[in-house]
């Protein structure tokens, strides 16, 4: 198993740690997984995340200028590493005006993801710091478990309003309770409510956008007023939305009703897909 | 009675002492004499001491009495004035823009502040060794004014109150001087400069429990628990890789130039794990030929000039080097003096 990579372009290497910060805020442990042209971070659905998947992926060509990767054999050609996320995002902080940053897969008596970063100097001669973060391999008979997430066919799909709006609105409403419906139509309609004994508040977002019906499923069908509703535990969709420090170049939001919600951001050519369960 | 006023640049490197100390301890000593205004502090298990020495001159104004009579408002005070204060009190004012504070009933400071920013940096110890990632910084001896390694060394010491110094050290644009010897003898950084003087004295962890240390060396024995935890931490360090925690300090560049990477640097160094094993590979071969020679001697064309060169000093340390050091100032009051018996 082997992997090399090395970040040279400024903009390339802030958006990477940018992408880390945003896993470290979704997930305290995730997966990286390496194949020759894609790098994910992965989230599986465990009951110790409360039912919660993530599925980030970007294209390795847009930010490195260099990778080498040879994955655990012919057939298997990926890597599969379990991280505690907040160490990489860590690293990457110290990164900022770096003149390059490599990453390499070591075994110092544990494997490691080594970030090495090349520092300029007032002497004109770099700096080097290195960050060893341990990492645990995953073995194969686990990555089923890894998978990229079977996205159901939703009841309704609709573009989110500003992210920032809705997550001072969530945050507001978690003082009152946890338990938090979420609902949507195809008319640009999307409401979050809360519903206690002592009150009730709803937040209504209009004139949002639905994306155009792909599939002839029985959406076609359906009455664009009509609501689909997902019971979810709001701490679950603060911590999502508050994992989002930029307004995404795209965010859809798919609800199958009374089943999940599925979120389908695009951050420039970074994807994320953060899957929360309905409350049982 | 001490009165003293300070504009707002000067109130910036005031704040920033504050809070350099306040890495070291809860509680700040305030110290106004005729030779100015000191700011002290020692933690609690003695193994790190900060003083900062404001001269008269560095302030707007600067005005200190030994009169007994305050106004009405205080009680009487005695002849020295020793203050003691909570930094939890102080901190915040200083990030109070443009207004005037208090900062205790014996004593009125003056000032117009100006923002400065406050930086608590988390401090932990990672127990679980498979989790802690490991870091390491080589900085060469060219980026050094002067570097002057006799003997290869490896000390460990609190990243924490480093910090705080080198935060200070940055907003004064003085050059700090590190001094240094085996594990267990403190570490030394001090500013020597026309408006102040700064000294702040960490103690550096004994290679080994068993091994005796000298009655003049500070050791974190007083706190066997944290020691024994960077004592694990540091073994562990050892075994990860063959450079082991390879990190040597550097100070601070020619005056006005204090390159940002080096708080970043150290930063990511101090997010990391509390003991920041510190080697100077002696790379005698490298230091500049006008180092070499002790500097205390080299002729100056002006006594300004010769301090700055005595001070620019990254050298082996002597043990009676620290103890003069601290004999200069004049005890702590009222509580034992952080003293190398």
């Amino acid at each position: 198993m082997k992997f090399r990579a090395k970040i040279v372009d400024g903009a390339c290497l802030n958006h990477f740690t940018r992408v880390s910060n945003m896993i470290a805020k979704l997930a305290k442990t995730s997966t990286l997984r390496i194949s020759p042209d894609k790098l994910n971070f992965i989230l599986s659905d465990k009951l110790a995340n409360g039912g919660v998947s993530m599925w980030c992926e970007l294209d390795q060509k847009n930010f490195f200028s260099e990778f080498q990767m040879e994955g655990v054999s012919a057939e298997n050609n990926e890597i599969y590493l379990e991280l505690t996320s907040e160490n990489l995002s860590r690293a990457l902080k110290t990164a900022q005006n770096a003149r390059a940053l490599k990453i390499k897969l070591t075994n110092k008596h544990f494997p490691c993801l080594t970030i090495s970063v090349e520092l300029l100097s007032v002497s004109s001669s770099s700096r080097i710091v290195t960050h060893d973060i341990p990492v645990k391999v995953i073995p194969r008979k686990l990555w089923k478990d890894l998978q990229e997430p079977v996205v159901p066919d939703p009841d309704v799909s609709i573009y989110l309003p500003v992210l920032k709006t809705m997550k001072s609105v969530v945050e507001k409403m978690k003082n009152i309770s946890n338990h938090l419906i979420i609902e949507a139509n195809l008319s640009g309609a999307l409401n979050l409510k809360i519903e206690t004994e002592l009150v009730c508040v709803t937040t209504h977002f209009k004139d949002l956008a639905n994306p155009p019906l792909v599939s002839e499923s029985t959406s076609q069908d359906r009455n664009p007023e009509q609501m689909a509703e997902v019971h979810i535990d709001i701490r679950k969709l603060l911590q999502f939305l508050a994992g989002q420090q930029v307004n995404p170049t795209r965010a859809l939001c798919n609800i199958v009703n009374n089943k999940m919600v599925h979120f389908d951001l695009l951050h420039e050519d970074v994807s994320l897909q953060y899957f929360i369960p309905a409350l049982s | 009675m001490l009165k003293c006023a300070m504009s707002g640049g000067q109130v910036k490197v005031f704040g920033k002492a504050i809070q350099a100390l306040s890495r070291i301890s809860d509680e700040l000593w305030l110290d106004p004499s005729g030779k100015g205004l000191a700011l002290r502090s020692v933690n609690s298990c003695q193994s790190a001491y900060g003083c900062v020495l404001f001269s008269p001159v560095f302030f707007q104004h600067y005005q200190w009495s030994t009169s007994v009579k305050m106004n009405e408002n205080e009680n009487d005070v005695t002849l020295s004035l020793n203050c003691k204060l909570g930094m939890k009190d102080l901190i915040p004012e200083f990030k109070c823009i443009n207004s005037m504070f208090r900062i205790l009933k014996n004593c009125r400071l003056f000032s117009r502040a100006t923002a400065c920013k406050v930086l608590n940096p988390k401090f932990c110890y990672d127990t679980d060794l498979t989790k802690s990632v490991y870091s390491e910084m080589s900085v060469g001896s060219d980026e050094f004014d002067f570097f002057h390694i006799e003997v290869d060394t490896e000390i460990t010491f609190c990243f924490k109150e480093l910090k705080g110094m080198l935060i200070f050290s940055e907003a004064t644009h003085a050059p700090v001087s590190i001094h240094f010897d085996f594990p267990g003898k403190p570490m030394a950084l001090s500013i020597d400069d026309m408006l102040l003087e700064a000294n702040f004295i960490l103690a550096t962890l004994a290679d080994e429990p068993s091994r005796a240390s000298s009655p003049q060396s500070l050791c974190l024995s007083q706190k066997r628990k944290r020691s024994d935890l960077i004592q694990s931490n540091s073994k562990a360090g050892e075994s990860v890789s063959n450079e082991s925690l390879e990190c040597i300090l550097r100070k601070a560049a020619p005056r006005s130039l204090y390159p940002n990477e080096m708080h970043t640097s150290i930063s990511s160094l101090e997010n990391y794990s509390s003991p920041v094993m510190k080697r100077a590979n002696g790379d005698i071969s490298k230091v500049p030929e006008n180092s070499v020679s002790n500097t205390e001697e080299v002729p100056a064309s002006t006594p300004l000039r010769k301090v700055k060169e005595k001070k620019n000093l990254m050298e082996v340390m002597r043990n009676n080097f620290i103890l003069s050091d601290i004999r200069k100032q004049p005890p702590l009051p009222r509580k034992p003096g952080f003293v190398v018996e």
